[in-house]
């Protein structure tokens, strides 16, 4: 059948009929039914690593035979490792290894959530997401008592149901920024800058900006919308603090986030963010990122997160007020080994953001800011047409990441067993717990 | 002030009027990119392999399954009209494929996708198949590549990998426009600049000043060596460099003998042949000399004092001797030339040469009286911004030329000789400036990107700006010290 020049939203059949081929597919692969897909993965996200994902999301449990741990990008991450104990002094893998963590460490009146695990979800805008997947990250944040950005693309209304839950973000376009919004908030996010494109600005295609997003961003349907760098009105960190103030205003209670990216001054930058009256510094490196992004910014703009963590936990500590602020670290942290290893760094706690797509079945082909169909991405995941967007189906996806995130815990429970320690926030710094292995970890 | 150095007094509506004809005739630059298809389209990226028999059992199951719910039975998982040919999935067309793989994960009993081996052959261990499908894509729309989801290669790496460009949170050129970029200027000077201006005791000017020319974008066409540019190639260079204000740099004997001189054109001269430099006319601004010797030098020099003269220098060892001896020499333009894999003849990378060179004329107070050009190594467009940190005024382009006008490479591509082209069959002129003009606005694009990251508003000023770039074995080496088994970065 020659492509449909108009799509239109599927029958109850058809949805039925793709999403089973799409989930039985899914398993299928990652039970090793059939051989590795010969074209999929990347040195980052190897076919290994996504299938594991896969798998983890379909049972909540990592799988036996596939490398769920590291890629082979040979540096950062990947040639780290941890030095476990000898068995016979393991902990007991149980509940009680606590894998939480406080978001306000300020010591202010406001409140302080303190997240089962240390991990919430990163800013994808609606309209870089459909719906459907804003809707089954909010979700998952809320049964696991965590937290999901909006991402610079307005605060759809279905998402009010799990506003406690929701981190309402301000970024340089303020595109959907309402008072409403922050209001509902519980953390307000300052986007200064993102890791895939820092100093660039956000980006969202034409073919992607149709109807609802437009009007969700107060902007003309199908016309490329371009958010400003940096804030326009920010000369200075007073500036900042200036930024910080309005939102106060408007919200008393909610807890100040600022995502910067990972320049060469970036130690610097935490600190006046932290005077500034951020209770999150995060930190998001040039690796990840699941928007569109020009290839150039991401690799080459700024530094991997890997090496900007141990810059910023030191700094703060030097500064004497490591214990008085929360540093979370996202853009290119992919297992539950990462984030383990990212908290040994120095971050307290990571943002995932790729994970989640992953988890949903996305395969990294890179195509989700159109290609060539203009559509979006072929699974559902960053699209918004109308065909597509309903191959995530919310209750399957909402499934799929508790199961994923399931397995991260286990997984994390079982680093922090093997290496003696009974609590997350025992790891938080400690380099002389990892090892750097030469070679292709 | 009038002509005789006198005020002359404007009425008000005549300095308005003035002032809006000068206004009115700023341009601000642009490169006119247009989408220019391929001739020679590089071999697909994956191959779309279906069963025949799984695929017809399929079919014949739905059309019973789902009998008059034909949205279903027609239904296929490719949204990019691979299988949307007349005979859909029979015969598939796999240069649609974007690799999704939606395909062969709902069907994994009858469709498989393969990385396409031919691909991946494209290319020698430098300019990878990777590169070249860059160059070829941003040859094609003239535009940034961009992509979703995040970056896809290996931590660090050799030569330009291992460098990354730093970013400001706050720093903007300029609040105009949308990212103050559009006000940023990549014009670069070529020539030399007195350290200082001297007067005598009336006030007047008794040392040379500055004699330089602006180009618009900070690299210029090079030749390879050998008998590779042909007439076909040197025409097309010419007209290119026209077209967006730069350079081409042409051995001498072809713009001679096709009637090629221009302002945008710089002949390439051999040292013997110094006393033409200054014979080729037409708006000729600048000749290179293919080696360095202080008598040909001279001559060329001597040829006609308006020539801004550069010298070729290979690096091979004792390149800084010479290097010395050509800045006490006030040569202005300096030309250095790296193989193509760019390095030197010990297997030094064009990196770290530049440094080098930067430093010792930092160290000797003279840099700023010579330009520095290099051939060799820029395959990216990465590498243009980050070689400039490295101590370029501007970079030399010849083998991303030949990709973006789709020519296939082979033989000792890493020499700057011993390869051969092989052009598409239908290779005009037209269209292979049009690819070579797009090459140029989109590394030009991309170069605005990294400049304005970095809050920088002018391309001049990146030179040898050196504090603002991260070299990741530096960074490793300051983040992971603590760490056992560690021994240094970049290993
Ligand atoms: S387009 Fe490809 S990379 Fe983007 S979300 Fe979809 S599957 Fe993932
Ligand atoms: S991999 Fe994706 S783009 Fe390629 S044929 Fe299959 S469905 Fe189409």
């Amino acid at each position: 059948m020659a492509m449909s020049k108009d799509p239109v939203k599927p029958s109850e059949a058809l949805l039925k009929k793709t999403t089973d081929l799409m989930h039985d597919g899914m398993d299928a692969r990652a039970f090793g039914e059939f051989e590795m897909p010969p074209a999929l993965g990347d040195a980052r996200w190897t076919d290994e690593l996504i299938l594991s994902t896969w798998h983890m999301a379909a049972t909540g449990k990592v799988p036996d035979n596939l490398n769920y741990k590291t890629g082979l990008s040979n540096g950062g991450f990947d040639r780290l490792d941890f030095k476990m104990l000898n068995e016979d002094q393991w902990l007991e893998h149980s509940e009680d290894i606590d894998t939480s963590i406080s978001l306000n460490r300020r010591g202010d009146e406001r409140h302080n959530p303190t997240p089962p695990i240390p991990i919430y979800g990163g800013g994808m805008s609606y309209g870089s997401v459909s719906v459907n997947v804003m809707l089954a990250r909010a979700k998952n944040a809320q049964k696991w008592n965590t937290f999901m950005s909006t991402g610079e693309g307005g605060y759809p209304e279905q998402l009010y149901e799990c506003k406690e839950h929701v981190i309402t973000q301000v970024a340089t376009g303020y595109f959907g920024v309402e008072e409403r919004s922050i209001q509902a908030a519980p953390i307000v996010e300052f986007k200064y800058a993102q890791g895939a494109k820092p100093g660039l600005g956000g980006h969202l295609l034409a073919s992607k900006a149709g109807e609802e997003v437009a009007k969700m961003r107060g902007s003309v349907p199908f016309v490329s919308l371009f958010s400003p760098f940096p804030f326009h009105s920010t000369y200075s960190v007073e500036d900042h603090s200036k930024h910080i103030d309005w939102i106060q205003t408007v919200n008393p209670d909610a807890l100040i986030s600022v995502k910067v990216s990972t320049p060469h001054d970036v130690d610097m930058v935490a600190v006046g963010s932290y005077y500034a009256g951020a209770h999150i510094i995060h930190l998001d490196g040039g690796f990840g990122g699941t928007g569109a992004a020009p290839e150039i910014a991401k690799k080459n703009i700024a530094m991997p997160i890997e090496l900007a963590i141990p810059k910023v936990h030191k700094f703060l500590i030097k500064e004497g007020i490591r214990d008085n602020v929360t540093l979370i670290a996202s853009g290119g942290i992919r297992t539950a080994d990462d984030i383990a290893k990212a908290i040994a760094l120095g971050a307290d706690g990571v943002v995932l953001g790729t994970s989640d797509l992953v988890a949903m079945g996305c395969t990294r082909c890179s195509n989700c800011e159109g290609g060539p169909s203009g559509r979006g991405c072929p699974w559902g995941l960053t699209t918004t047409d109308i065909e597509l967007q309903e191959w995530i189906q919310q209750e399957w996806a909402v499934k799929r990441l508790d199961n994923y995130y399931t397995a991260l815990q286990w997984r994390l429970r079982e680093i922090l067993r093997q290496l003696g320690l009974g609590d997350v926030k025992d790891l938080v710094g400690r380099t002389d717990l990892l090892k750097y292995v030469r070679g292709d970890a | 002030m009038g002509n005789d150095g006198n005020q002359v007094t404007l009425t008000k509506e005549e300095f308005a009027r003035q002032s809006r004809i000068l206004a009115d005739s700023y341009h601000r630059y642009h490169i006119d990119a247009m989408e220019t298809p391929d001739r020679q389209a590089l071999p697909n990226n994956f191959i779309v392999k279906v069963g025949k028999i799984g695929l017809a059992k399929m079919i014949t199951s739905e059309i019973f399954h789902y009998w008059g719910k034909w949205d279903v039975v027609f239904s296929r998982p490719c949204t990019y009209g691979v299988f949307s040919g007349p005979i859909g999935g029979f015969s598939p067309r796999p240069e649609m494929c974007v690799g999704c793989l939606r395909c062969t994960v709902q069907h994994p009993e009858f469709v498989t996708v393969l990385p396409n081996p031919a691909r991946a052959a494209l290319g020698d261990s430098y300019l990878s198949s990777k590169l070249i499908s860059t160059i070829d894509d941003e040859a094609r729309k003239g535009t940034v590549p961009v992509r979703g989801q995040g970056y896809r290669g290996r931590f660090g790496g050799p030569g330009w990998d291992g460098m990354f460009t730093d970013m400001s949170e706050i720093v903007r050129p300029s609040r105009d426009g949308i990212h103050g970029r559009e006000l940023i200027s990549t014009v670069v000077d070529i020539g030399s600049k007195p350290m200082s201006l001297k007067f005598d005791s009336n006030g007047e000017l008794v040392n040379e000043g500055p004699k330089m020319m602006s180009i618009q974008v900070p690299f210029v066409f090079d030749s390879p060596d050998g008998n590779i540019m042909t007439k076909k190639l040197a025409t097309i260079w010419k007209t290119a460099a026209e077209q967006i204000d730069t350079l081409a740099m042409l051995p001498a004997e072809l713009v001679t003998t096709n009637s090629l001189a221009s302002r945008a054109v710089v002949p390439i001269l051999s040292t013997n042949d110094a006393a033409n430099a200054g014979s080729f006319g037409n708006g000729t601004r600048m000749v290179e000399l293919d080696s360095w010797d202080n008598a040909a030098f001279e001559t060329a020099k001597a040829s006609n004092h308006d020539l801004q003269i550069g010298i070729r220098l290979p690096f091979e060892s004792g390149w800084q001797s010479k290097l010395t001896e050509m800045v006490q020499a006030g040569v202005p333009v300096i030309h250095f030339v790296a193989n193509n894999h760019g390095e030197d003849n010990e297997g030094n990378f064009i990196m770290d040469l530049l440094m080098e060179a930067h430093n010792m004329l930092l160290e000797s107070g003279t840099r700023d009286k010579v330009t520095f050009l290099n051939s060799g190594g820029i395959v990216a467009a990465d590498h243009l911004p980050k070689s400039i940190i490295c101590g370029l005024d501007a970079v030399g382009l010849d083998l991303p030329l030949f990709i973006a006008m789709q020519a296939r490479l082979s033989g000792d591509t890493a020499s700057r000789s011993g390869y051969k082209l092989k052009l598409p069959r239908k290779c005009d002129d037209k269209w292979a400036t049009q690819r070579i003009v797009n090459l140029s606005a989109s590394w030009r694009d991309q170069l605005l990107e990294i400049l304005g990251a970095m809050g920088v508003r002018e391309v001049r000023r990146l030179r040898g700006e050196m504090g603002r770039a991260m070299w990741c074995a530096h960074l490793e080496a300051e983040a992971f010290s603590e760490i056992e088994g560690f021994l240094g970065g970049d290993e």
